[in-house]
């Protein structure tokens, strides 16, 4: 088992992006953790001059933003909301996807019929629009947008897992498992599920990525939740102010973006380390 | 092959009856109603009034026969009244549609023209330089919300340089000749949709390159260099053609993330579409309209889903064979 791990290390290492990409991931993940003691007081809270810009203060190394509110304060405190939705998201998409999927897969027939043409459903509907619709309508809560998000997400994850089962389904060891008169569930979940992990498991973590994207363009929006920080949100308020103070939306943007591309250089990474067959491509 | 068409159209009708049903069951998970936001607006304050709008709307009848007669009016394309634009739900939307329609054909032009272009000049000059550079640029452009990208193309082209228009779709107040207006909706599309295509092109790019790598490789292409083509022709005509069959299918399943996206890139660029028609309905309430959005723009991805199928079809006669 440990070598198992060493061995997944090394060929994660060899990627020298996902190494990069699991640097500013840390970074961030560092930074959501530190915000509370680094920032001890409420972000959205007015603290300075408004529209001071970036380095010229050293109070305020972001500068601060329309209303005079630390955009340093709001991006350390912003990345806690983005992870978390994010997290959350994505391992909502992944319950969702591995338990379409599996049961798809593993019962067959018009089960199987029925499931797909469902994610076909969900593939169908234009995601940002169904986001929108379910928060307009539940209303703007940080737990809405986070499940809304995770309910468009989750179709190739299903796909995913699903082509998965179907070739594992009437392997040796499966039928081996039947015979000895083990329950469907304990087959599918402990015996195909953790066979059929390694590409779920890479998918997941780009559903993170999307997650952020998508939660982010929501809060731009102004769909968000008010009283959380969220980077999106920033980039909203600071729009109307692109003529004097552009790095009001510059600077938010940014921190999405350099998260967007870590979770998916890891992403990467990861896909080159479980799945050792794919890397030719 | 006729056959073929009606088969893939039909497949199109179990699904947007399981959006219309999807979309009753959200109105009726919506706290509070459109009588609600019309009474707090002080549209409507007489209590005669708004039961005379409840039977109208038929909200006093059992959930079974509301649904029935919802599913009935949407197959009509009835999909309500809006009271904030005074029209039929649906003429509201038709009205607002070919703006969307422009912007988004115009994204899917530069991403394919952008995409296809970077990932044929990656895989040519595979390990250089320039690969690499096309590769980092679609690392960037993957990640960059477009929204954000849209603003700071706002901020650069428009605001400092002065090229372009910093929002809406025409100039006001001029008026020209049909050819000059064609320009001028072209000279306000280029920042919206190339901040909504640029990460589309990311992805073209990214499969592009892999996709003519693999084809590259095969017999058929070694056969056309031994029959003495010279190496533009037998890239541009043998590999990038078969390359280009992933790109159409990625195209048909991102069709629905693009009309999400041009959601946000309206928002942004004060784009007359249906982006901007649903934000304002969002803000506003306004319900019927939100779920008519959600209809119709099923209804238009399941119909380009349908027809890029029968384009594959068409690229690749492989598929028919079978």
């Amino acid at each position: 088992m440990l070598t198992l791990f060493f061995d997944f290390v090394r060929r994660f290492a060899r990627n020298r992006a996902a190494l990069v990409g699991l640097f500013l991931v840390l970074v961030v993940v560092g930074v959501a953790i530190a915000a509370p003691w680094w920032f001890p007081r409420n972000p959205l809270r007015i603290v300075g001059r408004p529209e001071i810009w970036p380095f010229m203060s050293s109070r305020y190394p972001l500068g601060t933003d329309s209303l005079g509110r630390d955009i340093a304060a709001m991006i350390a405190h912003g990345a806690r909301t983005t992870l978390l939705i994010g997290l959350c998201a994505s391992l909502t998409a992944t319950i969702i996807g591995i338990t379409v999927g599996a049961t798809a897969a593993y019962v067959g027939g018009w089960v199987d019929e029925l499931l797909m043409r469902l994610t076909e459903l969900f593939q169908t509907i234009p995601n940002l629009i169904f986001v929108l619709t379910i928060v307009s309508i539940l209303g703007q809560k940080i737990e809405y947008v986070t499940i809304a998000v995770g309910v468009v997400t989750w179709t190739p994850i299903a796909r995913m897992t699903r082509a998965e089962f179907m070739s594992l389904r009437d392997r040796e060891f499966v039928q081996a498992c039947r015979s000895m008169g083990m329950g469907s569930l304990r087959i599918m979940f402990g015996e195909i599920l953790p066979n059929a992990l390694p590409p779920v498991i890479v998918l997941s973590s780009l559903v993170i990525a999307g997650a952020v994207l998508f939660e982010s363009a929501v809060a731009f929006l102004g769909l968000g939740d008010p009283n959380v920080t969220s980077w999106g949100q920033l980039i909203g308020d600071g729009r109307t102010l692109i003529r004097t103070s552009w790095y009001i939306c510059a600077v938010p943007g940014l921190a999405i973006m350099l998260t967007v591309l870590a979770l998916n250089l890891v992403g990467d990474g990861l896909n080159d380390a479980l799945n050792p067959k794919l890397r030719d491509r | 092959m006729r056959r073929i068409i009606i088969r893939r159209l039909v497949q199109i009708i179990p699904l947007i009856f399981a959006v219309i049903v999807m979309n009753f069951v959200l109105i009726h998970l919506a706290p509070g109603s459109l009588f609600d936001v019309m009474t707090s607006e002080q549209q409507i304050t007489d209590p005669k009034m708004l039961d005379q709008l409840r039977h109208t709307y038929g909200v006093d009848q059992p959930v079974s026969v509301q649904l029935a007669k919802y599913i009935w009016s949407v197959m009509r394309l009835d999909l309500g009244y809006s009271y904030r634009q005074n029209a039929p739900v649906f003429d509201v939307i038709m009205q607002q549609l070919p703006a969307t329609l422009i912007l988004m054909l115009a994204a899917v032009g530069i991403a394919l023209l952008v995409g296809v272009t970077a990932g044929v000049l990656a895989s040519i000059k595979v390990n250089t330089i320039w690969d690499n550079l096309i590769s980092l640029g679609a690392v960037f452009f993957f990640a960059a919300p477009s929204f954000w990208l849209g603003i700071m193309m706002t901020v650069m082209f428009a605001v400092k340089l002065g090229w372009f228009p910093v929002g809406g779709m025409r100039t006001i107040g001029v008026d020209e000749s049909a050819f000059g207006a064609v320009l001028d909706v072209m000279h306000h599309l280029v920042l919206p949709a190339t901040a909504l295509g640029l990460f589309y092109a990311a992805t073209f790019a990214r499969v592009m390159r892999a996709s003519m790598l693999e084809v590259a490789r095969l017999d058929f292409v070694r056969t056309a260099r031994a029959k003495g083509l010279s190496g533009g022709r037998v890239v541009l005509a043998h590999v990038m053609r078969n390359a280009m069959l992933p790109i159409v299918t990625l195209l048909g399943l991102q069709l629905g993330t693009m009309l999400g996206g041009s959601v946000v890139i309206e928002a942004v660029f004060s784009w007359p579409g249906i982006g901007s028609l649903l934000f304002d309905s969002v803000m506003s309430r306004n319900f019927p309209m939100v779920l008519g959005v959600l209809v119709l723009g099923s209804l238009l991805v399941a119909v380009c889903n349908a027809s890029v199928d029968l384009l594959y079809l068409r690229l690749d006669p492989r598929i028919k064979a079978r």
